[in-house]
């Protein structure tokens, strides 16, 4: 009750400080003059030019392509109606590459998020040479992902990749190549991303580690708290909000993923590693259907706004 | 932090070498690929340790000889291969976006964090919704906006579309930060009379220095290793590292260890600047102290 009346108190003071200071501006810095209100709006200005002109743009500009296709003969857009629409929802091929997108961004995500906690966990320590560790950890995260596919390309080369001979000589593999081959090449696209974007997790779930109080934990010991017990009823609440977003961002870019499967395997063999952004792309560069490419887009928006807005409900993230 | 027994300690340190050094592997390979003979990179089993040195490829790409005096050569791109300017290219991209991007989103996470409106929450879900479009959605109409306005190969455009790229995740991480400092500094500060800009500018923005450098680190990388939008936003000006790279795959073959030299050598500035920010970023990290 008191810690209610508190706030509406500070709440009020609040108000009437900032009344004096709007009539009153301090004389040691000079303001813009937008910027001393205490409305949201001047502070989000810069945000919202940028996204209105670079985002909303691009968003209806696509809605209009998809209305629209490409006529090469005549080097013009022309206006198609719904057709586009129609043929999306009877093109198997995108329901293949939706399917492979899902499964791409389900395992890898899973991966990511339970190897970035339990490293995260391994390496919060003090003890000398953990820095070191973590520096050597943010490696992976500077190597652009266009060149990290070529990379696993040689690692995972049929005749001379370290990885494939390593696998032949543990008799796991045979001697079909890891990418050229269907029912591994997903796999090994997908060794590539896990490589990578796990120490983006660890990075991530340290920083929400390192900043916890250490008084919870030091009480629970006291009180003969097994490791698991702290684990499961300290550790993973306190870090609840930083897993859901790290999981929210790392989904959203799972599942537009490009640059790997371009690189390593341009969606092959047959369509087994087609994504539905490479698919876009391809629709888009390959066969000039500039119309239905933009469809695909669309469509493929639709499907994360969908999953990210159950997946908001679900953890009860607020912002 | 909790003191633990000597043994687990050392069952720790143990474990946590051993992960390192297998995400590690990939990386050091990549560099035997850089500074080995050609003819080893086909050489099977696979040399791991006993690889000979040469600086050829890393002279080929980057000018830079390690002793190698092969003269230059000429590389399946044609001409001379040396790679400074798009490092420079890169490095100029990867910085100018990466403040643009954190002084637009410190100003929009200050005010989202303290002050409240209407419809926030779907605010902030609609910031990050601009990051779920496939990247060929964005880069076409960004394509004929720029051609309009002449934005094509120049730095201001990548910049603009890699700072846009990143905004959503920034606000998102930011806030976050703004939101671990208790509020009531600032309100005591109103109650004194400051104005918002003010406590932004001289006290809220100062403490979340570590949350900032970190937001840093994670733009630089992302506009550093962006690939498709640099691909189809420039034409003959400048390029970035990894478009540079994806010319190294020919016809005729893959320049591998050439490849290999330009990784190596493009993760050289972007350490630099992951260091150059190391010593907020730990203050950062230990940012929660602040609420005992």
């Amino acid at each position: 009750m008191s810690m209610r009346n508190e706030v509406k108190l500070l709440e009020k003071t609040d108000r009437i400080a900032t009344a004096v200071a709007r009539r009153a501006p301090s004389p040691v810095l000079k303001a813009p003059r937008f910027m001393l209100s205490d409305h949201a709006l001047p502070w989000l200005a810069p945000l919202l030019a940028v996204l209105l002109v670079f985002a909303l743009f691009p968003f209806f500009y696509n809605v209009w392509l998809s209305f629209h296709e490409f006529v090469p003969r005549k080097r013009a857009l022309e206006f198609v109606g719904t057709a586009n629409w129609e043929k999306l929802f009877a093109d198997s091929r995108l329901w293949g590459a939706l399917l492979i997108t899902l499964i791409y961004t389900a395992v890898c995500l899973t991966v990511q998020l339970l190897m970035g906690l339990g490293i995260a966990l391994l390496l919060d320590s003090d003890d000398p040479g953990f820095g070191f560790l973590r520096g050597v950890l943010t490696l992976t995260l500077v190597i652009p992902p266009a060149i990290t596919g070529m990379m696993f390309l040689l690692l995972e080369d049929a005749q001379f990749g370290v990885f494939t001979y390593a696998l032949q000589q543990l008799g796991i593999l045979g001697t079909a190549p890891i990418l050229g081959t269907s029912s591994t090449a997903l796999i090994g696209v997908m060794v590539a991303d896990i490589w990578q974007w796990t120490p983006f997790m660890v990075l991530i779930f340290l920083a929400g580690l390192r900043a916890m109080p250490t008084e919870p934990f030091e009480s629970a010991l006291i009180d003969g708290a097994s490791s698991w017990q702290i684990f499961r009823r300290l550790t993973l609440p306190m870090l609840g909000k930083v897993i859901a977003i790290a999981v929210l961002i790392r989904g959203i870019d799972l599942f537009r993923t490009f640059d790997y499967v371009y690189v390593m395997t341009s969606g092959g063999p047959g369509t087994s590693t087609y994504t539905l952004s490479l698919y876009a792309w391809q629709q888009t560069f390959s066969f000039l259907n500039w119309g239905y490419g933009a469809t695909i887009s669309l469509f493929s928006l639709v499907v994360i706004l969908l999953v990210a807005n159950v997946f908001v409900a679900l953890t009860r993230l607020r912002w | 932090m909790i003191q633990s027994s000597p043994s687990k300690r050392i069952i720790r340190a143990v474990l946590a070498w051993t992960v390192v050094a297998i995400f590690a592997f990939p990386i050091y390979y990549w560099f035997t690929i850089a500074f080995r003979v050609e003819r080893e990179i086909f050489e099977l089993p696979p040399l791991i340790l006993d690889w000979t040195f040469s600086g050829k490829s890393f002279q080929e790409v980057f000018g830079i000889s390690f002793g190698y005096d092969g003269g230059t050569s000429q590389l399946a791109g044609g001409g001379n291969f040396y790679m400074m300017p798009r490092l420079l290219d890169s490095v100029i991209v990867a910085i100018g976006s990466t403040i643009l991007t954190i002084i637009i989103a410190t100003f929009a996470s200050y005010a989202l964090s303290r002050m409240r409106f209407a419809g926030q929450h779907h605010f902030v879900f609609w910031i990050l919704s601009t990051r779920m479009m496939p990247p060929v959605a964005i880069a076409i109409p960004m394509f004929f906006i720029y051609k309009q306005f002449g934005l094509l190969d120049t730095y201001t455009g990548i910049i603009l579309v890699h700072a846009l790229m990143n905004l959503p995740l920034a606000v998102l991480l930011l806030k976050s930060f703004f939101d671990d400092i208790p509020s009531e500094i600032d309100e005591a500060a109103l109650i004194d009379g400051a104005s918002r800009w003010l406590i932004f500018r001289k006290i809220v923005a100062p403490m979340a220095i570590g949350g900032v450098a970190a937001t840093a680190v994670l733009c630089f990388i992302f506009s550093w290793t962006e690939f498709l939008f640099v691909l189809t936003l420039t034409q003959t000006g400048l390029k970035t590292v990894p478009v540079v790279a994806s010319t190294f795959v020919t016809s005729t073959g893959t320049a591998w260890g050439n490849m290999a030299a330009l990784g190596v050598g493009a993760m050289v500035p972007a350490f630099i600047f992951i260091l150059m920010v190391q010593k907020n970023l730990v203050r950062g990290l230990t940012l929660g102290s602040l609420k005992q």
